[in-house]
């Protein structure tokens, strides 16, 4: 089994500043790693190998730093890592990221799997895994909580949706977007460390994977920002602490006042 | 020494504060116990060890603080100051009432000085602060306690703070350079300056900084500051028992020729607690010690090296796995395992009692044998976990839920009494970083000679000839 997990090195964001002029992040100096949600992919990706027995290559998109990106994946178990680097790429929205993506795996060969986390944290479109899947002609599958059953022509999979799960069957090859219920990422070991240390990363341009030179970057991106701008806070909530009993009387007149004028009673 | 020796906080009392400080910021509660309750404890559990102040003043300068304590001297009035009261032995609790000090308005940064590598802060500082302050100038104070996100500075002083990493960074006294003091009789003094050396006359800077705010009232605190190490990376490393995880400290420094940042010591039952409270599911069922191992610095491929070599030494003396944390997420994982093993065990069982034993390195090992024995003599679990790499261990007596409460009361005394003495039996002592405030009080024998602790208490009487500053702390007069 052949198995494909394209992930992306998103910056680390507990600790991001913003610039209040431009309304954009702060780059400079914030720790790049991977997509949180992609960690889930990676190990669904891993397991499936570890129980199954397969191949697990991980492939990026972006600058030459998120070779580290991969690197960890490779830590984490993956076997092999391909980096899409090119200045031609720079700038793409979701369309003409999962277009590369696309035809990198198109170069890769015949695959069974393709395994993609939910959506970036940075970006938050969740666009990218099944714009791959429409570029390949292949089936997919969002929001997937769990891989119940391996099958010669298809696979077994859980969905989660709002008001349960859904079981579907997915013919092979397939694309599946994982949600963290999946699984638990595992920690990369001291001795996937070193063999990813020891390993290239290949790097692959527009030629190497036969793109079309006017699908790539922000050129051939068809998103356009217009305008960036903050949401203001609509909602201004109102949080009563009556202490006793004569106070819980006040604040029930308080809230019901409050309820006649939005006019909700 | 008792409450009824000292003066009440009478209406005229409250009215010469409120003169000295503004109404504002002198409260008595006026009946209401709420407005003083949350400065009756610090962080210990255990109400048993808490106690109401009669006042609260909120005071802005040293000049303030020095006409309160003439005050309290004159009327025969216990002072005690208060950090942020994250404290773990009861130093900051108002043993006799009183007046409640508290240093929350005395909280500015006063100067960067970056010729001299030096910052000069108020007591009522965030330490989280000082080092967010800092970091775009590629500073810190290294000086780092656990409850960092919380404490003040004051009290980090006070206490003689210590930490995760104190194995390369040393403790909170390693940083102090000078101190601005109001004395027990309302006299402002000055310590030390921005001098890295200075051997004039006894040094009464070093005896300031642990003396628990029982000798002085810290009112600026002039602090040395290091390069802030840009990377990091964390190893957290599983042994099938604890000798061998604790076998590794010295490897790591003798044969490795490194010291880490930080050696951080998890016996089985408190990572297994933490893990399920975290729900972190790596593969930990079968370890039976972990170790949580840091190295930091500015050069990222020198500590691929040093991590590479700390952890091909763990695997060659029986390590079971070795994982490695080297960006933000995976680092913070693992060290949320090490920083929620007090709250995993608040959820299991509220009723404990966090400890703070030292041993020489070298017996960790042992001392940990003779903990557990001790714990299955009492039927009560005693989680170890801290700092290995400088000996300090949080072992911690937790009350089983089915155990009856005043069970545990009988037999907590005893059962301490045991721990302390067999960590005086391997070389130890029993406080490294918390203090001992009024909780360990009684037990200061166990670690101090007859004479050193009526040489303490001379120290004491001389600054302190009314004993009005933080009676009853470290030990009664």
């Amino acid at each position: 089994m052949k198995i494909i997990v394209p992930i992306k090195q998103v910056p680390e964001t507990s600790n991001v500043k913003m610039d209040p002029e431009t309304g954009t992040m702060v780059r400079e100096g914030v720790e790049s790693i991977i997509n949180p949600l992609d960690l889930y992919a990676i190990e669904a990706a891993v397991s499936l190998k570890e129980e199954h027995g397969a191949e697990v290559i991980a492939i990026s998109m972006g600058p030459v730093k998120a070779g580290l990106a991969l690197k960890e994946a490779i830590a984490m178990g993956c076997d092999d890592g391909i980096l899409l680097s090119d200045k031609a790429f720079a700038g793409a929205d979701t369309w003409a990221t999962s277009y590369v993506l696309a035809q990198a795996i198109k170069k890769i060969g015949a695959f069974d799997l393709i395994l993609c986390g939910e959506r970036a944290t940075d970006g938050d479109t969740g666009q990218v895994g099944p714009g791959i899947a429409a570029w390949l002609d292949i089936p997919f599958h969002t929001y997937v909580s769990a891989i119940k059953e391996l099958h010669s022509g298809h696979f077994v999979v859980e969905r989660m949706v709002e008001t349960g799960y859904e079981i579907l069957e997915i013919d092979r090859p397939c694309l599946l977007t994982v949600v963290k219920e999946i699984n638990y990422p595992r920690l990369p070991t001291l001795r996937g460390k070193q063999r990813a240390r020891k390993m290239q990363n290949m790097v692959w341009g527009p030629a190497d994977i036969e793109a079309r030179g006017e699908y790539l970057g922000l050129p051939g991106s068809p998103t356009r920002v217009v305008k960036i701008s903050k949401p203001q806070v609509a909602r201004n909530g109102v949080i009563l602490y009556p202490k006793d009993d004569k106070q819980v009387e006040e604040a029930v007149d308080q809230l019901l006042a409050f309820l006649e004028q939005k006019e909700i009673l | 020494m008792a409450k009824d020796q000292y003066s009440a906080v009478t209406p005229e009392i409250i009215a010469e504060l409120e003169k000295i400080l503004g109404k504002k910021w002198v409260i008595s509660g006026d009946g209401d116990m709420d407005k003083l309750e949350p400065y009756s404890h610090d962080e210990i559990a255990e109400k048993s060890y808490a106690h109401l102040p009669d006042v609260v003043i909120k005071p802005r300068t040293a000049a303030e603080i020095a006409a309160v304590m003439k005050l309290a001297n004159r009327a025969n009035i216990p002072v005690t100051p208060r950090g942020a009261g994250s404290g773990l032995s009861g130093g900051a609790v108002p043993l006799y009432g009183g007046i409640l000090l508290s240093f929350e308005r005395m909280n500015n940064i006063l100067e960067i000085d970056k010729d001299n590598l030096v910052i000069v802060v108020e007591p009522g500082v965030v330490t989280n602060d000082i080092n967010a302050k800092l970091q775009d100038d590629g500073l810190w104070f290294a000086g780092y306690p656990m409850s960092v996100e919380s404490c003040f500075i004051g009290g980090n002083v006070a206490e003689d703070a210590g930490g995760g990493k104190a194995v390369k960074y040393g403790v909170t006294s390693r940083y102090i350079l000078g101190l601005e003091i109001v004395t027990p009789e309302g006299e402002i003094l000055h310590l030390g300056g921005k001098n890295v050396k200075d051997v004039v006359g006894y040094n009464l800077l070093k005896l300031m900084v642990g003396s628990e705010g029982t000798l002085g009232i810290f009112t600026k605190i002039i602090i040395k500051l290091m390069p802030l190490p840009t990377e990091a990376v964390d190893l957290l490393v599983l042994f099938k028992d604890i000798e061998s995880a604790i076998r590794m400290v010295p490897i790591i420094m003798t044969f490795g020729r490194i010291i880490p940042t930080a050696v951080e010591f998890m016996d089985k039952l408190s990572f297994q607690t933490s893990c399920k409270y975290l729900n972190e599911h790596m593969p930990y069922e079968q370890a039976g010690a972990m170790l949580l191992i840091e190295v930091d610095g500015n050069n990222f491929e020198q500590l691929e090296k040093e991590y590479e070599t700390i952890g091909e030494l763990c695997l060659e003396h029986g390590a079971l796995e070795v994982y490695v944390a080297d960006n933000h997420t995976t680092r913070e994982r693992v060290w949320k395992i090490r920083r929620n093993i007090a709250e995993a065990f608040m959820v299991y069982s509220p009723v404990q009692s966090l400890e703070d034993i030292v041993v020489p390195v070298g017996n960790i090992a042992k001392i940990l044998s003779e903990i557990e024995k001790i714990g299955e003599k009492y039927n009560i679990l005693i989680p170890c976990y801290g700092h290995a790499g400088d000996g300090n261990l949080h072992a911690t007596p937790v009350k089983k839920p089915e155990m009856d409460i005043a069970k545990w009361h009988r037999i907590l005394p005893q059962l301490l009494l045991e721990i302390y003495q067999k960590t005086r039996t391997y070389g130890g002592t029993i406080s490294g970083e918390h203090g001992i405030g009024h909780k360990r009080k009684n037990y200061l024998g166990e670690s101090l000679e007859p004479t050193a602790i009526e040489l303490m208490k001379r120290i004491k009487r001389s600054f302190d000839p009314n004993y009005i500053l933080n009676p009853g702390k470290i030990f009664d007069l």
